[in-house]
């Protein structure tokens, strides 16, 4: 402890909770860039003057300095190498099939990609939508075909929904009579609240219990049924 | 008095405990920096996950923001205290420092239980696995650096090792820059 560096914290402090209070309001003006700005330019300062006053880093020996500095590099490294694999879904030679499924589960509608990174709730799609069905409160199998199921398997069931197009093996046809007298109720009720591969089928099929419970994931069966006699 | 050898013997010219902290920090680094850096890339690659960030309270997070950036300043204060060789004013910050851990942890308890009852749980979806493990890896480090805090708060009350004052300092000032990265990461960006 020899040494005695001490900065007017208060003032730090104060600054501090200025930055804070700017993160919190930029997002409300509602420009994209400010608030990238103002939530993760002002956390650079904000973590900088914690650092350097708070943590003394700027009275430390330098090796410390390296020391830190390469764990940071690290970290950078790692997001370099991986993120191009996880941030695009298909290139040259290969497609990410389960990341397709899982935006097209999420975003049904491409075209409201835009507005559901800015606007909360709203679209019945969205996540509050899924939890109002989770919560049994009127509870409309069709409805939730169509938010959940219907990407993969299609408006009308016939397995040919956009988001399935590239899948393989295909998402199941339930107008196709041989699939419902391949299988018994239970298998299909099963294969949706536990996914595919619960049942020995693909697990490009995603386990949906935790959406909906049994009375909920039976009324979807019932309703997959009436594809099939449309069909 | 002998002291012990964490605050005399070290290669670096850096007292030995201290250097250790620092190699602490250096490892949760990479720790964290991990786990966010495989969020931010996650995030960018699945636009869906916006409609679920836009679930979590701004408010709560920037509160707890609040809170943390607070106990830092009185764990620095601490510090101060303790090389003036003032233990019971550092023990009194150390204490302050441990409520705002306290606080933070009980708000963080009432926020995780309403967007649970809402069925907002670790397996929803990619997002919300990734807002319970980093906010809870972080949590995790908010308990244990409380816990720390009050044995050596107990000591320095008494003028005993008040060299530690400073050391857990340096790590409750790291918790406090995780968070700082964690606010808009999980809060602001909608």
């Amino acid at each position: 402890m020899a040494e005695t560096h001490h900065p007017d914290y208060k003032k730090i402090y104060v600054t501090l909770l200025i930055l804070l209070v700017i993160s919190v309001a930029g997002p409300f003006l509602g420009v994209f860039w400010i608030t990238l700005i103002t939530a993760f330019g002002i956390a650079l300062v904000k973590a900088t003057l914690v650092v350097q006053n708070f943590m003394h880093l700027k009275w430390e020996k330098d090796i410390m300095k390296w020391m830190l500095g390469t764990s940071v590099v690290l970290m950078l490294l790692l997001f370099a190498g991986v993120a191009p694999d996880v941030m695009k879904h298909e290139g040259t030679r290969w497609v990410n099939l389960s990341a397709q499924a899982a935006i097209a589960r999420g975003i049904p509608d491409e075209g409201h990609a835009e507005e559901a990174e800015h606007e909360e709730g709203a679209r019945p799609t969205d996540a509050e939508g899924l939890m109002a069905a989770a919560d049994g409160q009127e509870f409309d199998p069709a409805a939730a075909y169509a938010q959940v199921c219907a990407a993969c398997h299609g408006a009308e069931g016939g397995g040919d929904g956009i988001a399935g197009q590239a899948l393989d093996p295909k998402p199941a046809n339930f107008k196709d009579s041989a699939f419902w007298e391949a299988r018994p109720d239970s298998v299909v009720l099963k294969a949706i609240r536990e996914g595919g591969p619960a049942v020995g089928k693909s697990p490009l099929m995603a386990p949906w219990g935790s959406l909906y419970d049994e009375t909920q994931a039976r009324a979807i069966v019932e309703y997959l049924k009436t594809f099939k006699s449309a069909g | 008095m002998q002291k012990p050898i964490a605050t005399t013997r070290s290669a670096t010219g850096i007292p030995t405990g201290r250097l250790a902290i620092w190699w602490v920090i250096a490892s949760e680094v990479v720790i964290f920096g991990g786990l966010l850096a495989s969020y931010l890339m996650h995030r960018l690659g699945h636009p869906e996950w916006a409609s679920a960030a836009a679930h979590t309270n701004t408010w709560i997070g920037a509160f707890n923001t609040f809170v943390l950036l607070s106990s830092s300043f009185t764990a620095v204060l601490a510090h101060q205290a303790a090389e003036q060789g003032d233990g019971k004013t550092a023990a009194r910050y150390l204490l302050a420092t441990t409520g705002g851990a306290l606080t933070f942890l009980v708000v963080k308890g009432f926020e995780w239980a309403n967007e649970i009852s809402h069925g907002y749980t670790i397996t929803s979806n990619g997002f919300w696995s990734f807002y319970y493990t980093a906010a809870g890896l972080h949590a995790a480090h908010v308990i244990a650096g409380a816990i720390i805090m009050l044995f050596i708060a107990r000591d320095a009350a008494k003028n005993l090792e008040l060299q530690r004052v400073e050391l857990i300092g340096i790590y409750w000032h790291f918790v406090d820059v995780v968070w700082i990265f964690l606010f808009p990461l999980l809060y602001i960006a909608k």
